[in-house]
């Protein structure tokens, strides 16, 4: 943990140095992430453009960042943020047709059902973003549920309530699934 | 454990956030409820599916467009004028903690306290507030009665009005001769009209009763002497208006 902080710490103060390469090397960490959450909170056809976004503002950002977070979950706010805004001044809900859900990648390990991957997606993109928010952080990207409160900048117990409504949410808009028995 | 109680459990308890009996009860719910099992590998399968979700990698021109904005913004901080930079990197919010507003209302409330009784100590502020005046005589107070014994009340209190017009005669005396002063710069019709005037209000406190009546009888000659004495135009108004 601390020498992720440490490595942090240098990787930042390189980068407010203007090192082209530690830039680079930041941006490599964490590209896939950031344009990833954009993904599926905006859509495809504007992620690129909201992850630009999102890495300009961390490069000119990095000066007042303060370590209060860690770097990690700084640049997930800000991709959060980011891609709420742009949803809000975009329109409530977005527009995704099939065109565009056809670019989506299928999951390559999903055995049960080979076309799953493009049904959660679908139905992803017709969640309201808050819920869409909180289940790409947690179920998609992983995090814990205090990492999600951090990025999301709310209770834990708000976090794990959300959650619940967005999943419950999510089976309404699936329909059975037809997992196997736990 | 019915159903109502569990179904909001099944979150928790498929990201294994249950502990102890609790996680115990809800297994043995779902053992036996064939609704509430369903849910729960709904919820499984659908929890499985968004972590096998692919990890989308960035397109690959992305860095150079993102380097392109960074290199347009820094020329464009260039060529802000200096406030500008300074002000957007004003961010209030760190350094408006509750600490400091708490600071700032406490400066305030003290400041206000000050400035309160400040105004409102004994006049003196007032007075520093107040516009310059033209200087005027202050009619004298009356002087202090002479000293009787403590059982002589009621000679006390007769003594009273003679001192009060003795001490407004004295002013009176003190306001003629300034008035006299100034008299010798007059026109003659403004001396004929100063002297009538003066003679009409002595004869109204010879003629008028002891006490109050003539107290406010030698009030107005005192008055009309001390605008005469500062040549208050309002003393001469009758005469200019006279051909």
């Amino acid at each position: 943990m601390s020498a992720t902080l440490s490595d942090d710490a240098q990787l930042i103060a390189a980068c407010r140095r203007g090192e082209a390469r530690a830039m680079e090397m930041l941006y490599h960490q964490f590209k896939r992430r950031v344009f990833g959450m954009a993904h599926r909170i905006v859509g495809p056809n504007d992620a690129e453009e909201v992850a630009q976004e999102v890495f300009v503002r961390v490069f000119r950002g990095l000066a007042a960042f303060r370590g209060d977070s860690a770097l990690s979950t700084w640049i997930y706010r800000l991709t959060v943020n980011a891609s709420l805004s742009y949803l809000a001044r975009r329109g409530r809900r977005q527009e995704v047709g099939d065109e565009t859900l056809a670019d989506v990648p299928a999951a390559p390990e999903v055995s049960r059902d080979p076309g799953l991957a493009a049904r959660i997606e679908r139905a992803l993109a017709e969640l309201p973003p808050g819920y869409r928010a909180i289940l790409v952080l947690h179920d998609v990207e992983g995090l814990s549920h205090e990492e999600c409160a951090a990025i999301l900048e709310c209770r834990v117990g708000t976090c794990k309530s959300q959650l619940h409504k967005a999943r419950a949410r999510m089976r309404e808009l699936l329909g059975p699934i037809g997992g196997t028995p736990q | 454990m019915k159903c109502e109680d569990v179904r909001p459990k099944l979150t928790a308890y498929l990201d294994g956030e249950l502990e102890g009996d609790r996680g115990s009860a809800v297994r043995g719910h779902l053992r036996g409820c064939e609704a509430c099992r369903t849910a729960a590998n709904d919820e499984a399968a659908l929890r499985d599916g968004l972590r096998a979700l692919p990890t989308l990698d960035a397109p690959s021109g992305m860095w150079a467009k993102i380097q392109t904005q960074l290199a347009d913004a820094e020329i464009a901080d260039s060529e802000k004028p200096g406030w500008r930079r300074v002000l957007a990197r004003w961010n209030p919010q760190h350094w408006v903690t509750p600490r400091f507003a708490l600071a700032s209302g406490a400066v305030a409330v003290i400041f206000c306290v000050w400035a309160w009784r400040f105004t409102h100590r004994d006049g003196g502020a007032q007075v520093a507030f107040q516009l310059p005046r033209m200087p005027t005589i202050v009619t004298p107070a009356p002087a202090p009665a002479p000293e009787t014994s403590s059982d002589d009340v009621a000679a006390e209190v007769a003594a009273v009005p003679k001192s009060t017009s003795d001490s407004y005669a004295n002013a009176v005396a003190e306001l003629r001769q300034l008035a006299t002063t100034s008299r010798a710069s007059w026109s003659d019709s403004q001396q004929k009209q100063f002297d009538a005037k003066v003679a009409e209000l002595e004869h109204d406190i010879a003629t008028s009763e002891e006490g109050r009546p003539r107290h406010k009888a030698y009030r107005t000659l005192i008055r009309y002497l001390e605008r005469a004495a500062s040549r208050d135009e309002v003393a001469f108004a009758d005469t200019r208006a006279t051909p």
